[in-house]
């Protein structure tokens, strides 16, 4: 299983990290999101792994609820994030007439 | 009075969710709120300023819960000079917005109190997933103010300011899953004595964590190779915006000497990433003073000038001992204030020149030439580090305490560098100017603003004697990082 | 104190020419205010001068920065007493000269400013008794050079001139300074007194040649030696009592002081002599071959003034105690005959519009009387007998003579001195020559020329005087004040010297004649020479150096340009690419050393982690095709959110899934205004670069992420199980830790979303995507109806989604669930109505700002907070108790819900914020097209 989430965190990464460096906006957005994937899974494991042993009290053995609670503070901060970056995507748009990630003109002029 | 301490985080955090229900935009209103909120910190930092010279670390435990477990701020010399100077920062970059550029762009006002509840909550906590969601807080916020106003030339910058900042921050939570991942811990003290205890594995990967954060706050701070952000962000920012982030740059390097004075001054990872950390600084200071010569517009100047102080601050702090500490501290005081004065001054000449804006060519001479001509001098001479200003204390102070010849020829080399820059920019803005714009009046509040900023390139050079031993007396309790993890951890480590 | 008051004086004396000048003051009587401080101070020097002439040093000590050395400490000897006379004396002469120089359009206020904060800056250099006091005052010396050169800023050359005079001395004060700081290194002061006397130590380090070059590359810039002379003729373009004062008289003698100041402490080395004497015995030629050859009366004067510096730099040179002293003395002669020398070309220029020599000419007819004190002065810089420059002249022809240093070289420096001298009596002659004899005019801007304003000459008439008055009668003169001068730079016993005009035939009066008549015969064949000079390529100093500076400017601009590109892939790039060399530099194998006990894999787990797999790297291949990338982006999240349900994260996995659905709903919102298919735009070099950055991140992370869930640790988290309960009040260990442990985590959290919320809102409301209906490339933009489907469903699913976020609410603190998952369910819900029924339809239903709204969320949280201080508690501090309510039964009510409903409030309203706004948008847009 761990070689799994391993190989899961490693592949979101690595595809993160591709996409953020393409040049057009809507794909850095999905790198962005797939970085965050990633490495809120990265976070999560710094708990280790466990099964079916969900942090509630009185259940008998629990997983690590630490990271779980810093990883949905990391979802929500990296949702504001996103929705700020698609919206910031959205103004470059509208603002330099290009989805280029440096505001390029495809006709070469600067927007 | 126990609780003042989060009030450096409260105070903007109320008033910017109090500028959110006052919803018919009336800016008076606002503007009030806004600098009320402000004015009110100058006292709470001052306090909390004077109770922390007193030399007791005081540690309030949100929640009431005990260290480590729940989330402390901290409130030593250090966090308390820090909270101080954002605070002096502030209340003249607020002015100075106020005047008309807060109407640019929609809720501003609550966006600059926020980006200041960021900053301060940045400098005070004591946990390091708490400073990470305090970075979050302020770069939010910055993420709107860069952008307050149109253009497209804000939107390009912008956008590269805010991806790059969104991977930054990727990384930073790659880190603290490394950090928690060994040490099993997450507050500052409890980290640096844990972090002690590793061996093997999990001492290689706490320290690949310790590099990681490096990078993080290398980026905040503007570091080479991770500066190209910033001279575009802040040129195109609006005045008040671009004064105010002034400090951000700071906060980089304030979490670097945080961490690295806590964690790795000594012990299992004595001296992580010193070398690099050094050899970053040494570029980033004469690459950015190759770009305050390269630059073509004033902005970008004063921008460039932001990244070299970054260079000299961080080689300061590399090379890590108490004396380059407090002269480090010194200098930073300086060059915030002095360079949030120049990017208000940029923009009082941008405006005075019409179209021209603040481009290095040959125009029309800016409204009140003398004055501000004078002010730039003033300006010029203190940023560039040239007597009898704060900067050339500033420097002494650093050359003395940082006894290394190719710092020596870089910090001095630089200056030369900037000072032709300086005095290109000046001689194009002001002597090579066509007419005289004697009859157009400068806008007072926004003289006032700047001259407040400004006033601090003499203040600080006339009691160098008094901030210098302050700033020493803050660098001997950073150089001491026990005080710190005792009062934190109550001892009982 | 006195002497602390001393140097304050002109400084306070700045304020108060442009103060005269606001209030509407006269000329005079603005020329007044600016002369009343130095006279005042020059006063205020009889009693501390008398006690320096009884052999005393005077000192006066104000602490400023103890901390880093630097007092305002202040000494007169013999050596600061007299450059104190010459500046305040010159000064004072200079300021009545301006009086009538200054035309009545030119801002006085400002000149006067600047020459007085000139006139302290110089006086604190010459009485520092503190190290870096004085290269502090040397570079304020600098800085109103800079703004005296450039007063006249509408001109090109005064601009220039400025800078280059301000970068080159800048250079050498930045080196003054490192030499300085080395100096304080080795005596471990910076106190000048102790430096005097640490001198053999200084001499026997072995940062000596450092500090002497450092120590020399600022004198020598400043007082314009070879190899940086070329600064001082462009500092010409400045008014010419700025020439006379800082540029001959002053400022260049800054230089020549510190030789004269730092003589006992860095003299009498082989290597001081090797270097100090070169560079003033080139100086000393090259300034006196090109004075004979400038056309422009200022520039003669200023290669002169180079010239002279020359000599006296090749005195102190020497090594030895009476070229000392003889090098004071023309320090002394030199600033008399110069200032006046340069005074009386400020009068030409003024009376006759030009300073051309070949067009002035015989002027002797119209202005005799300044014609005599020209020429008396001329020749005093020729060293003609019974004026003063022919006494420093003999006692410097003796000295080279003395010299052992060179061996069998020894007969070139007595050489090099008479070459000196012939030349320099050549340029004196054509002074004399050229201006007042030599035929008539040509073409003058101004004819016919005659004698300036009475009061303009007597500062003239002043020092012509004081040439003729040391030339006779030395003894009476001057020598009291040289020997306290002389003594103070020995710092100690005086050699034996005789002032006097007669010393008998010997080897110097030989030299003497044979440059006066040298001079003359070169003089005598000035048209060849001329000639000759013609034919050789022009050489300008602003050309050039203004050259190099654009040069490199553009170079600077194009290595900035080059690093920041403009690129934010390669910002990207960098930052990424010093991860992956952190990763690559300190990932080793050593980190798999763990010992923990794996976990078995399943098949379901395996499938599950194949079709992440497989769905990112679609969504990474095929990113251009949106629609594909956003379904495939979607699977990718799903299966993350089953993960965390497979790994024990009920509550993530809830949060993930609503989030997911809301930035998937934000996407199709958003892909509404972004072309369908993105450009291809990578080559394969950069695809391939990235791809390697690709790997090493993601496989660094991989293994690292690899190497902690294989080893054992110890963590605080055994702390939040034990007290959740106890202390919490609550089952659900995450969600206690999210609203009581960590609340303020959570506080910030909501925080970050809120602020998000604004910024989306300012970025929206005047955002205008209307005219982009396709894009440069004429992309089409996607369109699509509310689908039918969708409004049908999504209507009645409302009240049900409502009623599922309070029960997920309710149940958050024992069970998965909380205020954020309730907040994103309900905000689901409602966005579902702007997606299917239109934004029209939602905002008949529901208010349109959600502004208030988010902030009542996170004032509800900060106020909860905040109320614990009301008992006592630090924020955020969370109380609960137990109620039993109908149906649900026993119920736990902490103070933490509140805060949750914060949480809640928050959430709805950020969400709601920023998707609506989006979605209103869109209803624009669609109106627009309808209308179009």
């Amino acid at each position: 299983m761990e070689a799994l989430v391993a190989v899961m965190i490693a592949v979101l990464v690595g595809t993160g990290v591709y996409l953020v460096l393409r040049a057009r906006t809507f794909p850095v957005i999905l790198g962005i999101t797939l970085l965050s994937y990633g490495v809120n899974l990265f976070v999560f494991i710094s708990g280790r792994l466990a099964v079916n042993q969900p942090a509630i009290v009185g259940n008998g053995p629990a997983s690590d609820p630490l990271p779980q609670a810093l990883v949905l503070t990391a979802i929500v901060i990296g949702f504001a994030m996103t929705a700020f970056l698609v919206v910031l995507a959205l103004r470059g748009q509208g603002e330099t007439g290009t989805d280029h990630v440096d505001g390029k003109r495809d006709d070469g002029g600067e927007g | 009075m126990e609780h003042l301490i989060i009030a450096p985080i409260l105070i903007p955090a109320f008033a910017g969710m109090l500028l959110l229900l006052e919803v018919r935009e009336h800016q008076p209103l606002r503007r009030f709120t806004g600098m009320l909120s402000v004015l009110a910190l100058v006292p709470v930092a001052l306090a909390l300023y004077q109770q922390a010279a007193g030399g007791e670390i005081q540690v309030y435990r949100l929640g009431d819960w005990a260290a480590p477990f729940g989330i402390v701020l901290v409130l030593d010399k250090l966090s308390a000079l820090m909270v101080l100077l954002c605070t002096a920062l502030a209340v003249p970059a607020l002015l100075y917005a106020c005047r008309a550029d807060d109407k640019r762009g929609a809720n501003f006002h609550a966006l600059f109190q926020f980006q200041l509840m960021g900053i301060n909550g940045a400098f005070l906590t004591g946990d390091l997933f708490n400073l990470f969601v305090f970075f979050e807080v302020l770069l939010i916020a910055s993420y709107g103010l860069v952008l307050h106003g149109r253009g497209p030339a804000r939107v390009r910058a912008g956008i590269h300011y805010v991806v790059l900042n969104l991977i930054g921050s990727a990384l930073f939570l790659v880190a603290l899953g490394l950090v928690y991942g060994t040490t099993g811990t997450l507050n500052m003290a409890d980290f640096a004595v844990k972090v002690n205890q590793l061996d093997g594995g999990a001492l290689e990967l706490a320290r690949i964590g310790g590099l990681l954060m490096w990078v993080v706050f290398g980026l905040k701070a503007a570091l080479f190779p991770l500066y190209f952000w910033l001279p575009a962000a802040y040129a195109n920012a609006t005045a008040g915006v671009a004064a105010l982030f002034a400090i951000m740059t700071k906060v980089g390097v304030y979490s670097v000497a945080r961490v690295y004075g806590l964690a790795f001054a000594d012990g299992a990872l004595a001296g992580l990433g010193r070398d690099a950390l050094w050899v970053m600084a040494l570029l980033t200071l004469v690459l950015a003073a190759i770009g305050v010569l390269g630059a073509r517009r004033l902005g970008e100047v004063v921008a460039y000038m932001v990244v070299m102080s970054v260079g000299t601050l961080m080689a300061g702090l590399a090379w890590a001992t108490p004396e380059s500490f407090g002269a480090m501290l010194y200098y930073l005081i300086h060059t915030t204030l002095v360079s949030g004065g120049l990017f208000l001054l940029a923009d009082l000449v941008a405006r005075g020149r019409g179209k021209l804006g603040d481009q290095l060519v040959a125009g029309p001479a800016p409204a009140g030439r003398a004055g501000l001509g004078v002010l730039f001098f003033i300006g010029a001479v203190a940023v560039i580090g040239l007597p009898p200003l704060s900067g050339f204390m500033g420097k002494v102070a650093l050359l003395q305490t940082v006894p290394a010849p190719l710092y020596w020829l870089f910090l001095l080399g630089g200056g030369l560098l900037a000072l032709v820059g300086m005095s290109r920019a000046g001689s194009t803005l002001f002597w090579r100017a066509t007419g005289d714009g004697a009859e157009r009046r400068v806008d007072r509040p926004r003289l006032a603003a700047t001259l407040l900023l400004l006033a601090a390139a003499p203040l600080l050079a006339i009691w160098a004697e008094p901030v210098l031993r302050a700033t020493v007396a803050v660098a001997a309790q950073w150089a001491q990082p026990e005080l710190y993890i005792d009062a934190v951890l109550g001892g009982g480590v | 104190m006195t002497l602390a008051i001393l140097v304050l004086l002109p400084f306070l004396g700045a304020v108060l020419p442009p103060l005269a000048e606001r209030l509407g003051a006269s000329r005079t009587v603005l020329s007044l205010s600016a002369a009343l401080m130095p006279a005042l101070a020059l006063v205020l020097l009889i009693g501390p001068a008398g006690a320096v002439f009884d052999g005393q040093t005077v000192h006066a000590l104000v602490p400023w920065v103890p901390s880093l050395g630097l007092e305002l400490a202040f000494r007169l000897d013999g050596l600061a007493l007299l450059f104190a006379l010459l500046v305040l004396g010159i000064g004072l002469l200079v300021i009545l000269y301006a009086r009538y120089y200054l035309s009545a359009k030119e801002k006085a206020g400002r000149f006067f400013a600047f020459l007085l904060l000139f006139m302290g800056a110089m006086l604190g250099v010459v009485t520092s008794d503190n190290l870096l006091l004085l290269v502090l005052f040397w570079e304020l010396t600098s800085l109103s050079s800079f703004l005296l050169i450039g007063f006249w800023s509408h001109q090109s050359t005064a601009r220039k001139g400025a800078r280059m005079a301000m970068t080159i001395t800048g250079m050498g004060g930045l080196a003054l300074l490192a030499g300085v700081l080395l100096i304080g290194q080795v005596v471990g002061s910076y106190s000048l007194g102790d430096a005097l006397a640490s001198g053999d130590a200084i001499r026997a380090s072995g940062l000596y040649p450092l500090i002497l070059g450092l120590v020399l590359l600022g004198i020598f810039t400043k007082s314009a030696q070879f190899p940086f002379h070329f600064w001082l003729p462009h500092a010409m373009a400045a008014p010419t009592p700025v020439s006379a004062y800082l540029h001959s008289a002053t400022m260049v003698k800054a230089g020549v002081f510190l030789l004269a100041r730092f003589y006992p402490m860095l003299a009498g080395t082989d290597l001081w002599f090797d270097v100090v004497s070169l560079a003033g015995m080139i100086t000393l030629l090259w300034g006196a071959a090109a004075a004979l050859f400038q056309h422009d009366l200022k520039g003669l004067l200023a290669y002169s003034t180079i010239s002279h510096l020359g000599l006296i730099t090749l005195l102190f040179g020497l090594n030895t105690e009476l070229a000392a002293v003889a090098a004071v003395f023309h320090i002394i002669n030199h600033a008399t005959f110069k200032a006046s020398l340069f005074m009386a070309a400020g009068i030409i220029d003024h009376e006759t519009g030009t300073r051309d020599m070949r067009r002035i000419n015989g002027l002797w007819k119209y202005m005799p009387y300044t014609a005599v004190l020209a020429m008396v002065a001329s020749a005093a810089m020729a060293g003609v007998p019974l004026l003063n420059g022919f006494l420093s002249k003999e006692m410097f022809f003796a000295e080279t003579l003395e010299s052992g240093r060179l061996g069998a070289m020894s007969w070139v420096l007595p050489l090099g001195a008479t070459l000196g001298g012939v030349f320099s009596v050549a340029y004196s002659a054509r002074f004399i020559h050229d201006v007042f004899f030599n035929g008539e005019p040509v073409n003058l801007p101004k004819f016919p020329p005659h004698e300036p304003p009475r009061y303009m000459k007597v500062p003239v008439e002043i020092l012509v005087a004081l040439c003729v008055a040391v030339g006779v009668l030395p003894s009476i003169t001057v020598s009291g004040l040289l020997a306290v001068a002389a003594s103070a730079t020995l710092g100690g016993d005086l050699p034996a010297y005789h002032l006097s005009i007669w010393h008998g035939f010997n080897l110097p009066l030989l030299m003497s004649v044979v440059a006066l008549l040298g001079g003359v015969a070169v003089y005598s064949q000035r048209n060849w020479l001329f000639r000759q000079y013609e034919r050789l390529p022009e050489i300008n100093a602003n050309l050039i150096f203004e050259g190099r500076m654009q040069r490199l400017v553009r170079a600077a601009s194009a290595l900035s340009d080059t690093l920041r590109n403009g690129s934010l892939q390669s910002y990207a790039a960098w930052l990424l690419a010093l991860v992956a060399l952190v990763l690559l530099v300190y990932l080793s194998p050593a980190v798999l050393d763990g010992q923990r006990q794996l976990l078995p894999l399943d098949g379901v787990s395996l499938l599950a982690g194949a079709m992440l797999v497989v769905a990112a790297l679609i969504t990474a291949i095929l990113h251009r095709h949106r629609m594909t990338a956003i379904m495939s982006l979607s699977a990718v999240g799903l299966v993350v959110s089953l993960a965390f349900v497979r790994l024990s994260a009920p509550d993530l996995a809830l949060t993930q899934l609503s989030v997911e659905i809301v930035t998937l709903l934000l996407l199709m919102l958003a892909m509404y205004f972004l072309p369908v298919r993105t450009q291809m735009e990578s080559g394969w070099p950069r695809v391939l670069r990235d791809m390697v950055l690709a790997v090493v991140i993601g496989g660094g992370v991989g293994v690292m992420a690899f190497a902690m869930m294989t080893s054992d640790f110890q963590s605080i988290s055994g702390y939040f199980l034990d007290n959740a309960k106890s202390g919490g009040g609550g089952t659900n260990v995450v969600n206690v830790i999210l609203v009581d442990f960590r609340g303020f985590d959570t506080f910030g959290e909501i925080t970050v979303l809120g602020i998000a919320a604004l910024g989306i809102y300012a970025l929206l409301r005047d955002l205008d995507l209307r005219s982009a209906s396709s894009d440069s490339l004429g992309r089409p933009w996607a369109r699509d109806a509310h689908p039918l489907v969708l409004v049908t469903i999504s209507r009645p699913l409302l009240p049900l989604a409502l009623l599922i976020s309070v029960y997920i609410f309710l149940r958050g603190h024992n069970l998965p669930g909380g205020g954020f998952i309730a907040g994103l369910i309900t905000s689901v819900a409602l966005l579902l109505q702007y997606v299917a029924s239109g934004v029209a339809w939602v905002h008949r239903r529901l208010p349109g700002d959600y502004h208030p709204v988010v902030a009542v969320g996170l004032l509800l949280a900060g106020i909860t907070g905040v109320a614990s201080w009301f008992f006592g508690h630090p924020f955020l501090t969370s109380t609960f108790d137990y109620l039993y309510w109908p149906l649900v039964g026993k119920f736990e009510v902490a103070s933490a819900m509140l805060f949750d409903i914060g949480v809640f409030l928050t959430v709805v309203g950020a969400t709601l914020l920023m998707l609506a706004n989006l979605g209103k948008l869109s209803m624009l847009d669609d109106k627009a097209k309808e209308g179009a």
